[in-house]
């Protein structure tokens, strides 16, 4: 009896492996798609072997989509409009996609196969996104938590970006850590530099990317950045122009500013940095000298505690109180501001109630 | 002990390096089920519900969210405070959704219990009765949390 029910397991598990085996085989060597055709916006057809993701089909082809996870379907940010193929979508897909997003195909190019031939749509823009090998030129400590990282770029040799857009910096295996991660940081170094990318980081406790650039990167290492990405940049306007920033945010506002002083403006232009205490401020002597670089210019720290004897004392508390102070004509006001989304938030609600309209408030929001 | 494959996923992505720095079992060798018993049964003790905790805890965060310059003070007690990062974090379980990376400061001024949580803290006590490994960063010990936030 206990031979028989022995034997039988035996038999029952000889057959799942063998079955196992078969699966395996079939995925290997049957399961392949052939050549699909990839019609990216009705312009350009590409062939690729198919069984791949799209957003890995597309880098292959050096098309980058934006993705802070690498691919692992859990950031949101490879979104993409397939207007043909693609499959079903993916219970992994729903949480990260809107309704009104479901109801126009847009899809995660990390979680759709190429199984098939696909039409997909994506802006124009990402054509002009690129993988860039560059080597660390220099690190700098701007505050005890907050360090300048310039990259000079190797292959490509030169970035075309506009002032306000990001790139994706790729860390190394390092300590526990095996494997690499990607992370989105605002360039803050101006477009005419083109041929180097500076980034701000301010480490964040328990932070994989961060912690790596503050206690590991090296002066003259080698890393891969991909990019420029975003729609954060200054619009081609005559609009008085209020820029709002706290911690790292400095660094999208610090291109744009070069950026005009590089082609000048009469624009009048306000920046509020909110900050907690003095030594949480940084660069500050930079931005106070562009009170003499444009004809109307303000810099003004707004400090959460403030010791009396504070040099940046004059305001205190939160920004939005000082924002009327600084408004001239609100319909003819634009405000570009990136910071925590709690700040943001508060910031926008104020502009709206002075009567900047919501649409000339552009923002990059942390969260 | 046997896992099935969705637990070694869970397993594996609670590791160091994976989803955060340091991971979410710190020095604690017990399996996360092991865990997540042990942490249910304190709140079984005191008659609170991993939801009541979690309410709790988004009471605080939410009411600092845009007090994003300081510490404010909450019913006359809580000293509290919440920062937010660039970024987002996934749950370990593989649950649908993404948690901003908050970390809200809270300390008792009857007590000077000083408690520290994140916005994933908050997801994974609520569904999943996960309060992390003993070491963990931010482990969060239901004792500790339960005698000082209620």
């Amino acid at each position: 009896m206990l031979l028989q029910i022995i034997s039988d397991i035996g038999a029952s598990a000889a057959i799942s492996i063998f079955l196992a085996l078969i699966l395996v085989f079939a995925q290997k060597y049957l399961n392949t798609y052939g050549d699909c055709v990839v019609d990216i916006n009705n312009k350009k057809q590409i062939t690729v072997k198919g069984g791949n993701s799209l957003l890995n089909t597309l880098n292959d082809q050096q098309i980058y989509l934006a993705s802070a996870c690498g691919g692992r379907g859990s950031c949101g940010a490879c979104k993409c409009k397939v207007a043909e193929g693609g499959g079903p979508l993916l219970p992994t897909e729903k949480p990260l996609l809107s309704p009104k997003e479901q109801q126009d195909n847009i899809r995660l190019a990390c979680q759709v196969k190429v199984k098939s031939d696909i039409k997909i749509h994506i802006p124009e823009s990402i054509f002009n996104i690129r993988k860039f090998v560059s080597v660390v030129e220099s690190i700098t400590d701007l505050t005890y938590d907050i360090k300048a990282v310039v990259f000079r770029l190797k292959e490509p040799a030169k970035i075309d970006f506009k002032a306000g857009q990001y790139v994706q910096l790729e860390t190394k295996p390092y300590g526990k850590i095996k494997q690499t991660t990607v992370r989105a940081y605002s360039i803050s170094s101006k477009p005419e530099d083109d041929t180097l990318v500076e980034l701000i980081i301010r480490l964040v406790p328990e932070g994989i990317c961060t912690t790596w650039v503050h206690n590991f990167l090296q002066v003259g290492e080698e890393v891969n950045l991909t990019g420029p990405f975003g729609d954060f940049y200054i619009r081609d306007t005559q609009a008085d122009m209020i820029f709002i920033a706290g911690g790292s945010g400095k660094a999208p506002i610090k291109s744009m500013l070069q950026h005009l002083q590089v082609v000048g403006t009469n624009r009048k232009m306000t920046y509020f940095f909110g900050a907690r205490t003095e030594k949480d401020l940084y660069l500050t002597e930079l931005f106070k000298g562009f009170e003499h670089v444009f004809p109307d210019f303000q810099y003004i720290p707004v400090l959460s505690k403030c010791d009396d004897a504070g040099l940046y004392c004059a305001r205190s508390g939160y920004i939005m109180p000082y924002i009327k102070e600084v408004l001239r004509d609100p319909q003819n006001t634009e405000a570009y501001m990136c910071g925590s989304p709690g700040m943001l938030e508060a910031c926008r609600k104020e502009l709206r109630n002075l009567g900047v309209p919501d649409n000339k408030i552009y923002f990059d929001s942390f969260g | 002990m046997k896992q099935t494959p969705l637990e070694e996923k869970i397993a594996a992505r609670m590791q160091p390096g994976v989803i955060t720095l340091s991971g979410f079992l710190g020095l604690d060798e017990r399996h996360y089920h092991e865990i997540i018993e042990a942490d249910e049964s304190v709140m079984v003790a005191y008659g609170v519900s991993a939801e009541e905790i979690a309410d709790r805890l988004e009471y605080f965060t939410t009411s600092t969210y845009e007090s994003f310059q300081g510490p404010v003070i909450i019913d006359d007690i809580y000293e509290v405070e919440t920062e937010i990062t660039r970024g987002k974090l996934p749950c370990p379980f593989s649950h649908p959704g993404l948690y901003r990376k908050t970390i809200t400061t809270l300390t008792n001024l009857n007590t000077g219990v000083t408690l520290r949580w994140t916005g994933l803290n908050i997801h994974l006590i609520r569904a999943h009765h996960f309060f992390e490994g003993k070491g963990s960063v931010f482990r969060l010990d239901p004792d500790l949390l339960i005698k000082n936030i209620f």
